[in-house]
């Protein structure tokens, strides 16, 4: 026996150190890592049911929107917001475009300034001649076309009879800008033969240039007319500036509707949203006023009456309503329903029903009412 | 602290961590079991030993005892021998024989009931000697599931008292404790399991070996008896 346990702790023992080097721990189980999806249980109230509110606040007994900061504005607005307009898309975020603003303004100034003064003079020499006076525009268009040929061949001519007019002022001009002095110079004196001999008189003093005194009107209307319309076409004219002038402008979206309220858990919208019960009793309780039962019916309290009237948003009864009454006997059922309708159209319009919940499935706008005549007429 | 121990648990799950983390209870719930499975393979390696042995001899004897040999001379040669098996129940019965008759037996009837009554005792005793400790194997098989089970269910235990102290219900705090629990249960099985087949093996070779001695007993009791009447009617005849 001896040896046989021998042999058997001997066995065990062999048996027991290849259990533990072998049976190493088994391959841990590979679980695919599913990407794991977040699921919102969403109770069909949520759609049906919603008042108006923010989305991520914390609960709170009424769903109030994002206070507002600007007063009220436009009136029955619907969506939350501090706009001006009431929109429907929710207010953006405003830091991005402000950025952006800044950075991108100065740059694109530089470039459109020298390419528009070029441009715009060539514009805005017609455009001022046409502005002006007719009778200048008349005087001003036959003249270059016979004068153009002649002032070139007779340069020296030309200067010769206007300092004989302006003398004492035209003595720097002519010396060192001959040419382009000459142009002009002889256009306006032929036609306009009237106005420079009024204008010299007048301008004299004021201005020393004499070769631009027929034109002084002109040309110094052209020159604020320019710096206007330079100013102005500086934007028209380059695309960028155009992005940055609409930029300036807060893309903000958001509703026009003010709340005071701190923000509270709630949706978009308020779709609709059932009477609470106490309301739904305060409604019960008009109704119950106005009610005037005739005593000694037999089997009152089997009688149950529901209403079904449909209502406008001041609380009117629209159209007929609905007044059934089950159970009990048959001439009671009658007696009652009777008295119900009574009572009702007595405490039409309806008071105290709150407006945001008369909209929707379950607002009161087809308000449903179950009575138990025993509980207050006997 | 156990939630610090399953945490530690998680990623040692091999055998001699299972046993190491065990609570005591299971711990000596194991022990025991090991120690049941080498007493049963104990048991196992003596009894098949044991059993080729008795029935080689018993082989041996048989033929011995068939050859013609002289029954004299065979109990002469085994007489001195310790004897197991059939030639124990032949060497009593005839010290029996020689005892009774070498004095002068007078009833015939009493010495055949001697000799029976010898070779009776000696067969139960050598039967006795066969069916030995196969008790403990049938306990074994029988027990071990059970106290393996025992070992599962108080290491379950503890391990959901750990889990409810953790407060965690991951199924890699719970998975080791229950592997660990349920090591008991396999220990059990796995001692109960050969103790149930040894033990079932064992007593139908016994059984044959005890069907064997009696049938030896009751020819060499008609042998001798035959040479009783033999014997004895002559000297009847005599007086």
């Amino acid at each position: 026996m001896k040896t046989s346990i021998g042999t058997s702790l001997v066995l065990h023992t062999v048996l027991m150190a290849w259990a533990l080097v072998s049976l190493t721990p088994p391959a841990p189980l590979e679980v695919s890592q599913a990407e794991s999806i977040s699921v919102d249980l969403v109770p069909v109230d949520s759609i049906t049911q919603t008042q108006q509110g923010e989305k991520s606040a914390p609960k709170a007994e009424k769903a109030a929107p994002k206070p507002t900061k600007k007063p009220n504005i436009v009136e029955n607005a619907e969506n939350a917001g501090d706009n001006d307009v009431d929109l429907k898309t929710p207010p953006t975020p405003v830091t991005k475009p402000l950025k952006t603003e800044t950075a991108a303004a100065p740059k694109q100034n530089e470039q459109p300034v020298p390419n528009p003064s070029q441009e715009n003079n060539e514009v805005k020499d017609i455009v001022p001649e046409e502005t002006a006076p007719k009778p200048v525009e008349t005087a001003a268009l036959p003249t270059p076309r016979p004068e153009v040929t002649p002032p070139t061949p007779k340069p020296e001519p030309a200067p010769t009879p206007t300092p004989a007019e302006q003398p004492p002022a035209e003595i720097p001009l002519p010396t060192s800008v001959p040419l382009p002095a000459a142009r002009p110079r002889p256009e306006p004196p032929k036609p306009q033969e009237a106005k420079p001999a009024e204008k010299p008189a007048e301008q004299k003093p004021d201005t020393a240039t004499p070769a631009e005194k027929p034109s002084d009107k002109k040309i110094a209307d052209k020159k604020q007319e320019t710096a206007k319309s330079s100013a102005s076409q500086k934007s028209d004219f380059n695309a960028d500036e155009i992005a940055s002038i609409l930029n300036k402008q807060e893309a903000a979206g958001g509703g026009a509707k003010r709340s005071q309220a701190p923000a509270a858990a709630g949706d978009k919208k308020t779709i609709g949203v059932g009477l609470s019960a106490s309301e739904v009793d305060a409604v019960k309780g008009q109704i119950q006023a106005n009610w005037s039962m005739v005593s000694g019916l037999t089997g009152v309290q089997e009688v149950r009456v529901r209403i079904r009237v449909e209502l406008d948003v001041s609380g009117n009864i629209v159209g007929q309503p609905e007044v059934t009454a089950t159970g009990g006997p048959e001439s009671t059922r009658r007696a009652v329903e009777g008295s119900t309708r009574r009572a009702l159209m007595k405490s039409a319009p309806l008071k105290n029903l709150p407006v945001e919940k008369y909209e929707g499935e379950k607002g009161w706008n087809v308000l449903v009412l179950n009575f138990d005549p025993s509980e207050f007429a006997l | 602290m156990e939630q610090a121990d399953l945490a530690a648990a998680v990623h040692s799950v091999s055998l001699w961590a299972l046993f190491m983390q065990a609570g005591l209870i299971v711990k000596l719930v194991m022990i025991g079991l090991m120690g049941a499975s080498v007493w049963t393979w104990a048991i196992i390696i003596d009894k098949s030993m044991s059993f080729t042995k008795a029935r080689r001899q018993f082989d041996q004897f048989e033929q011995v005892f068939w050859s013609g040999q002289s029954l004299e001379d065979l109990y002469r040669t085994l007489a001195e021998r310790q004897n197991t098996g059939l030639a124990a129940i032949f060497v009593a019965a005839m010290r029996e024989w020689k005892k009774s008759f070498e004095r002068g037996a007078r009833s015939p009837i009493g010495l055949q009931m001697r000799i029976d009554r010898a070779m009776d005792v000696t067969m139960s005793r050598e039967s006795e000697h066969f069916e030995a400790r196969l008790g403990s194997l049938a306990t074994i098989g029988s027990a071990g599931p059970f106290i393996g089970l025992f070992g599962t269910v108080v290491g379950i235990m503890t391990s959901f008292q750990a889990i409810a102290g953790s407060k965690s219900t991951n199924l890699a705090v719970v998975a080791p404790g229950i592997a660990e629990a349920l090591l008991a249960t396999a220990i059990g099985l796995v001692a109960a399991i050969p103790a149930v087949m040894a033990y079932n093996k064992f007593m139908g070779d016994a059984g044959k070996l005890s069907a064997r001695m009696e049938g030896f007993a009751d020819e060499f009791s008609a042998i001798l008896s035959r040479q009783i009447d033999e014997k004895l009617q002559p000297r009847q005849a005599a007086q």
